[in-house]
């Protein structure tokens, strides 16, 4: 049986990957599918914890975790074809309005 | 009774308001008609209550003004002899300059603002004559220091016409503080602010409060009456218009310090101290400003000093406690100085605001009447015997002499001295100005004068040959103005010198005049120039330097300190600092700024750090 300190190491690991896969990269698809990895790593150290003390809670929220991440992805990705509509860009920089006018 | 001293007040006043609201609608006519007709009416009420009140002392409150407590401060008036004749001489001569002014100021663009100023003055100096509260009186005293400011500096397009105005303001200020004290120790001590109050509890004040109050007052009057050392304002306020010297210069405000002497002579009386000082300083300024008078090139700043000069005769008298002789000398003095100011601007406006005495020369032909004019004031001022100066003054003079103690003789001696200059510098502006010269050295008046100007200023000439008549040492009318000054307080009707002693002062001071005009006559008539300003001659014009010693004694220490608190101090270090600190607040928030601004990544990478130090923080509170 694969011991739990590999299953989080992997998750950490794969989580590190995602963040910096949204903070480094300037594309918004990139950054949504840094946020999806993030998730999957968070889902992963879920099942392996589920699976070391033998209880199914864990599995259960990945369960939700899957369908939210189903939901975000379906409504980010129409987001971004919109702003990529807009703008003709995917740069994250360019989408300052909130900012103010400047 | 009250309502002639209501009308007397309220008509300049109202003919103020009715410029000051109406003026431009009114058209130039209608401006000289109120102005003027609202100081007529004043002279009218002034003299029906000096008619009605029989030398009665009447004292009646006007308005209840101001009331906390115990202490009240109302428009209250104290009319006796001293004031009615004050304000019969204000309303008058005001009403001869006002008239005087209607056709001086015909091409003046700011008539109306003029108009405006000289009627709210007359306002003022009446509240001053008949204040019987001293917190009605200073707003009088304050009003009168705010038109003098505004009517010195009346072209004052003109810079060093307008800083004129400034330097008369700051100066008369500097005396108005001490007022200012007079008033809260009145309160303190008397808790009562009426002159008649103070007045009747004078003797039971203590040697030190009288000195003090006495002091206080002296410094208040010597502001207002530019007596030494305040004195050097008085010159530089001649850059207003003619008729305003007259006014205000010359027979009004000036005196209005020794009137409010006058008026608290009894305070006075308390101290010796303060009465020798008194003494003293009006003998000195005397002389001073006779001196100074001697070496004067501009028509007005020799009537100027002599102004100064006759002012401090009024002190010499007060401080001799002979304050009949004062207000005698006050009302000639009123009548001839007005009038040779007044031809002074007669002359001045008719040679194109030309001041220089030595660029004038044979006016008595071209000019006969203002030569006349100004040859009478010029008598009366030298106190020619049996004119209206003589006797005032000899009255000054004899009063001092008989004062116990030698250094009341050396203030006889100095105003004698002073006595004889005052032929020496009158008349030499007249022989200068009016004087035949050689021909090619006259001058031709550029225009005509208004035959108007020169006859509203007969009356005045008249009053200043005669007024004399006052007051004769002997005779039927023998000390009429004495007798009906007896219900002021401290009046003395007849001085104590015999009459052999009486006549032979009179003589000497007589023949004394006669040869300095005999003097005069012999040094200046004819006289085309005079010897370059070096020396003596050079330090007299400039009024051995008093203006100068103020300057770098006073003004310049202070200009430096401040140059160094505002250099140095406050932009240097107060600004400085607060700059410095203001630039780096600036630097931190535009970092703030940009991080905020707006930038996903930007945000993105903040969450990320965000998180990272929660769980540095987890991390360290699992293991701690």
């Amino acid at each position: 049986m694969v011991p739990l300190e590999h299953v989080l190491v992997l998750a950490s690991l794969l989580f590190l990957v995602g963040a910096a896969c949204v903070v480094a990269r300037r594309n918004l698809l990139m950054i949504i599918i840094g946020v999806e990895v993030m998730l999957n790593a968070a889902g992963l150290a879920l099942v392996g914890g589920s699976l070391y003390w033998r209880n199914l809670d864990g599995q259960a929220l990945v369960v939700f975790i899957l369908a939210v991440a189903a939901a975000e992805v379906s409504v980010g990705l129409a987001l971004v074809v919109l702003a990529h509509r807009r703008r003709r860009s995917l740069n994250p920089d360019d989408f300052k309005m909130l900012g103010g006018s400047r | 009774m009250k309502g002639l001293v209501l009308i007397m007040l309220l008509a300049p006043l109202a003919g103020a308001a009715l410029n000051a609201l109406a003026g431009s609608r009114l058209g130039r006519n209608g401006v000289r008609a109120s102005a003027c007709a609202a100081v007529l009416i004043a002279l009218a009420a002034a003299a029906g209550a000096l008619i009605l009140s029989h030398g009665r002392i009447q004292d009646f409150t006007l308005w209840s003004w101001i009331k906390v407590g115990s202490f009240q401060a109302a428009m209250d008036v104290h009319y006796d002899s001293l004031a009615g004749l004050m304000a019969m001489m204000v309303t008058f001569v005001g009403s001869v300059i006002h008239l005087y002014s209607a056709s001086f100021m015909r091409e003046d663009q700011g008539l109306v603002r003029y108009y405006v100023y000289l009627n709210l003055f007359t306002f003022f100096m009446l509240v001053v004559t008949l204040a019987d509260n001293l917190a009605f009186l200073y707003l009088g005293w304050e009003g009168m220091g705010f038109c003098s400011y505004a009517l010195i500096g009346f072209w004052y397009g003109d810079n060093e016409k307008a800083s004129a105005g400034r330097k008369a303001f700051l100066y008369t200020r500097i005396g108005d503080i001490a007022f200012g004290v007079v008033l809260a120790l009145c309160f303190v001590w008397f808790d009562d602010l009426t002159i008649t109050g103070i007045n009747a509890q004078a003797a039971g004040l203590s040697h030190g409060a009288a000195l003090a109050l006495g002091l206080l007052l002296f410094w208040a009057a010597a502001g207002k009456s530019a007596q030494l050392p305040l004195s050097v304002w008085l010159p530089d306020a001649m850059a207003g218009p003619s008729p305003v010297s007259a006014l205000i210069h010359a027979a009004t405000m000036v005196t209005a310090g020794v009137y409010l002497l006058m008026r608290l002579f009894p305070v006075l009386q308390a101290s010796p101290e303060v009465m020798w000082l008194l003494a003293a300083v009006g003998a000195l300024t005397a002389l001073w400003a006779a001196l100074a008078a001697l070496a004067q090139r501009d028509i007005k700043r020799v009537l100027a000093y002599s102004t100064l000069s006759q002012v401090g005769y009024m002190f010499l008298a007060v401080g001799a406690s002979d304050i009949v002789a004062g207000m005698f000398h006050l009302l000639s003095h009123a009548f001839f100085k007005s009038l040779l100011f007044l031809a002074a601007g007669c002359v001045i406006q008719a040679l194109d605001e030309e001041h220089d005495i030595f660029r004038m020369g044979g006016l008595q032909r071209k000019m006969p009447q203002v030569g006349m004019l100004f040859f009478i004031g010029a008598l009366c001022l030298s106190a020619f015997p049996l004119l209206g100066g003589f006797f005032s003054k000899d009255r000054i003079l004899l009063a001092a002499f008989l004062e116990p103690g030698l250094s009341y003789k050396l203030f006889w001696a100095a105003g004698f001295l002073a006595a004889l200059l005052t032929p020496l510098y009158t008349f030499r502006a007249y022989f200068v100005a009016f004087g035949p010269r050689k021909a090619g050295s006259e001058v031709k008046p550029s225009r005509g004068t208004p035959r108007f100007m020169t006859a509203v200023l007969w009356p005045l000439a008249l009053l200043a040959l005669m007024d004399g008549l006052l007051n004769l040492p002997m005779g039927p009318g023998k000390h009429w103005l004495a007798r009906f000054f007896s219900n002021v307080p401290g009046a003395r009707i007849e001085l104590p010198a015999s009459g052999g002693m009486e006549l032979a002062m009179a003589l000497v001071s007589a023949v004394g005049v006669l040869a300095a005009l005999g003097l005069a006559v012999w040094l200046y008539r004819g006289r085309a120039a005079e010897s370059a300003e070096k020396g003596w001659r050079q330090a007299l014009a400039q009024a051995l330097y008093l203006d100068r010693l103020q300057l770098s004694l006073l003004v310049r220490p202070y200009r430096a300190v401040s140059n160094f608190l505002w250099r140095e101090v406050d932009d240097g270090g107060l600004d400085l600092g607060f700059t410095t600190l203001a630039q780096g607040l600036g630097i931190v928030s535009r970092g703030w700024a940009a991080w905020s601004g707006g930038r996903l990544t930007v945000y993105l990478f903040s969450v990320l750090l965000a998180l990272a130090a929660v769980v540095v923080l987890l991390t360290f509170a699992w293991f701690a």
